[in-house]
């Protein structure tokens, strides 16, 4: 058996969802037998912050999670700036993980001062982060990361695998698919029927309702939150939060232009358009009707 | 005067306590949260519905909880523009069962991760414990898991979970969708039942006696007699006086108690101070909590705040033994946790598919122009969100979060009901556990 891998958990500006999130992984004691978590700020972990701060030990894992700053007014860890704590680990650290879409772009946070709260080595979009550079990082975006974004990642680098990354460095395993893949409304989306009102199993929520999930990467509709669920399986839309502009303005509201509504991701508008007006002019009475009709 | 000043870790966030000692005694102290994240400025100007997606990002752990108070509050402002909306029964329950599956995740974990770990910490100060090394701490995260995922088959997933909406909830669940909710909540009980408490779910919640609790074997007790040995019985006692602001199924209205006398209570009354923050004063200023009175006095607020005001047989045994002691504060985390199961299991089980998860309102929200406020029981105590909106963006957005409540600054004439509690102590491990038995949220607060 390998050696157990180290992971030092650090947090910015965070909400502390991610650790939360991590929490919810399902096979925890396998995980465990794997890594060892040698501090992290919720639970009890084998040492002592300020003990592996002040010693020269090398470690695996950085997992960063929240938004970063240099500017110690906005953050401190332990009477610490944390520009201080940040660098010295990163400086020992094997593979810095971002976990979440604020250590990844900024996220929620960032957009109280874009100027001095950002993502390690993205604003936004933009590349430049708390790092200009740096070639040991990969991004989980999210909010929250999905738990098994996280371990699987861990997992794979720790077999020793090249993980594949995309363009905002996030593993392509999990990022290539949209949270559109395995939504239960698709055929809705097919057949540009539109979701009448929220709070309804029946209808896509694509055209009045804002959702998301058409322009985002994220497995979620595959590998399912909490084993179960999704925003769009519990009728709400898809709000982007793994992608670099999260959030953006009038979450529930579809942007439109000319009243037609945003392409999917990589679909050209004259490939998107065409399909829906012949769709949209067909009337499918199945997709009318309740998916369960209780008098039929 | 000797001062020292020690940062409290392993909680939602991070504080730091600076205390002021006369005589071996802690004479005051300052509790202070920096690390602020400014959501009520990144809400300013934006759709109103954009506190649904953005106020649960305030805290990890009580996702669901920003995200009912922000609805309710969106509410309110159509009620105020002169349209109330009708929610049904059956989004009124999801909306509950969805904060009791936090709520439950949340006293589970605190009692497993933070609250037994210090406890050995307050015998063995070398302690360091090391969760991965530990079973008990395995079973506990299954059971948080079995919770949220009890509560993710309406939510869509926790944390950050969208399912409410104005007029209602977005899930349309089926019967097939309440009985595999149901299975998650028989682990979760299955688990406190040989774990926490040591005895069936129902046995503990017949009983009127913390000698009952006390007698069996179980993780409960375990903490209960650790607490005694270390004088919590006595330890961490405040001004005994409680808020619980938001409804509850086992009161009704709003509610406080000074000691064991209930009486009604108006959230027109509740304050905000901005009294030793960087908000009020830059340079003087030592903190980023603001601080939360009712009619000018500090108040717990919480599980035992809510226990109290609903005047829970068991919690006024213990309260009658006990005051508001540390322990008093600890157990009442696990008694709310067991009435939560018991509830849940009955929620689930009357719940009314029939009827419609939403009914939108009418008004087109671009032209919604009014106020309101949402208030709910969190996990922590009374969270209030209070918003002011105009032509459908919003104009100003206030959150008094619970441990804003508990863990505010006041001075040496008026502390504040942590400070209250703290004062008197004869070390700083005592001092940490108690603070922590405020179940303590940096994050939360400094919003
Ligand atoms: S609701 Fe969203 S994710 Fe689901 S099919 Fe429609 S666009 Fe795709």
């Amino acid at each position: 058996m390998s050696h157990k891998y180290s992971i030092i958990w650090l947090q910015g500006l965070t909400c502390n969802g991610n650790s939360h999130s991590f929490l919810n992984y399902t096979h925890m004691p396998s995980f465990a037998a794997s890594f060892d978590m040698l501090y992290h700020p919720l639970w009890c972990g084998a040492e002592d912050f300020m003990s592996l701060l002040n010693s020269d030990v090398t470690f695996d894992f950085l997992i960063l999670e929240g938004a970063l700053s240099h500017d110690e007014r906005l953050i401190q860890r332990f009477n610490l700036p944390f520009y201080e704590i940040l660098d010295t680990l990163a400086a020992r650290a094997k593979y810095i993980i971002c976990a979440g879409s604020c250590a990844s772009f900024g996220g929620v946070f960032r957009l109280r001062d874009p100027e001095k709260i950002t993502g390690a080595l993205f604003s936004g979009k933009e590349k430049g982060g708390y790092w200009l550079e740096k070639n040991n990082i990969i991004n989980i975006s999210g909010c929250p990361v999905h738990p098994r974004w996280l371990v699987e990642t861990l997992v794979a680098l720790h077999h020793g695998e090249k993980v594949l990354l995309d363009e905002f460095l996030r593993p392509k395993e999990v990022f290539s698919y949209l949270a559109h893949h395995g939504c239960l409304r698709n055929e809705y989306f097919e057949w540009k029927v539109d979701s009448k009102q929220l709070g309804e199993r029946e209808g896509c929520l694509f055209y009045e309702h804002g959702c998301l999930g058409p322009m985002s990467h994220a497995n979620c509709n595959k590998i399912l939150w909490n084993d179960i669920s999704s925003k769009t399986r519990a009728g709400s839309p898809c709000l982007g939060c793994t992608e670099f502009d999260f959030p953006r303005r009038a979450l529930y509201e579809t942007q439109k232009n000319m009243s037609l509504p945003q392409t999917p991701f990589g679909i050209s508008k004259r490939a998107y358009y065409s399909l829906a007006g012949v769709a949209k002019s067909f009337k499918i009475e199945r997709l009318e009707k309740k998916l369960i009709d209780e008098n039929d | 005067m000797k001062m020292t000043k020690e940062i409290i870790e392993r909680i939602e966030g991070e504080a730091t306590l600076e205390l002021e000692w006369e005589n071996e005694q802690v004479s005051f102290a300052k509790i202070k949260f920096f690390n602020y994240r400014g959501i009520e400025e990144i809400l300013k100007k934006r759709p109103l519905l954009d506190a649904l997606a953005l106020t649960p990002r305030v805290c990890g752990i009580c996702s669901h909880s920003h995200a009912i108070a922000s609805v309710l509050a969106i509410e309110e402002c159509y009620k105020s523009a002169g349209e109330a909306l009708h929610i049904t029964q059956k989004a009124k329950d999801i909306r509950e069962i969805a904060l009791n599956a936090e709520k439950i995740h949340n006293h589970i974990k605190w009692y497993f991760f933070t609250i037994l770990p210090e406890l050995k910490r307050v015998g063995d100060t070398t302690y360091a414990g090391n969760a991965f090394k530990d079973k008990q701490w395995f079973q506990a995260q299954s059971a948080v898991m079995q919770s949220l995922k009890m509560g993710a088959h309406f939510t869509g997933q926790w944390p950050h979970g969208s399912f409410v909406m104005a007029g209602g909830v977005t899930c349309d669940p089926l019967k097939s969708d309440l009985i595999s909710a149901q299975g998650c909540l028989d682990a979760v009980i299955a688990f406190c039942e040989e774990h926490f408490y040591g005895m069936p779910l129902e046995e503990f919640l017949s009983f009127d006696s913390a000698l009952q609790v006390m007698s069996s074997p179980s993780a409960l007790s375990y903490g209960i007699d650790e607490m005694i040995k270390h004088g919590f019985d006595r330890l961490g006692r405040s001004f005994d006086r409680f808020l619980a602001l938001g409804e509850s199924y086992r009161y009704e209205g709003s509610l406080k108690a000074s000691k064991t006398t209930v009486l009604g209570a108006d959230i027109k009354y509740v304050h905000e101070s901005l009294q030793h923050t960087f908000f009020e004063d830059k340079h003087k200023g030592y903190t980023y909590s603001k601080s939360a009175m009712y009619k000018r006095n500090y108040c717990e607020v919480g599980p035992l705040a809510r226990l109290m005001v609903s005047k829970d047989a068991l919690m006024r045994d213990f309260h009658r033994r006990f005051k508001d002691a540390a322990l008093t504060r600890v157990v009442a985390r696990a008694v709310e946790c067991a009435h939560l199961l018991w509830r849940t299991k009955v929620l689930i089980d009357h719940i009314n598919l029939k009827e419609p998860s939403l009914i939108p309102p009418k008004k087109d929200i671009h032209s919604l122009s009014g106020s309101g406020i949402g208030v709910i029981e969190a996990p922590r105590g009374s969270l209030i969100h209070s918003v002011v909106v105009h032509q459908g963006l919003i104009e100003s957005y206030d959150i008094i979060t619970p441990t804003v409540w508990n863990l505010g600054n006041g001075d040496k004439q008026n502390p504040s009901t942590a400070q209250k509690a703290l004062i008197g102590l004869n070390s700083f491990t005592k001092a940490d556990f108690i603070l922590k038995s405020f179940d303590v949220c940096s994050v939360c607060t400094t919003q």
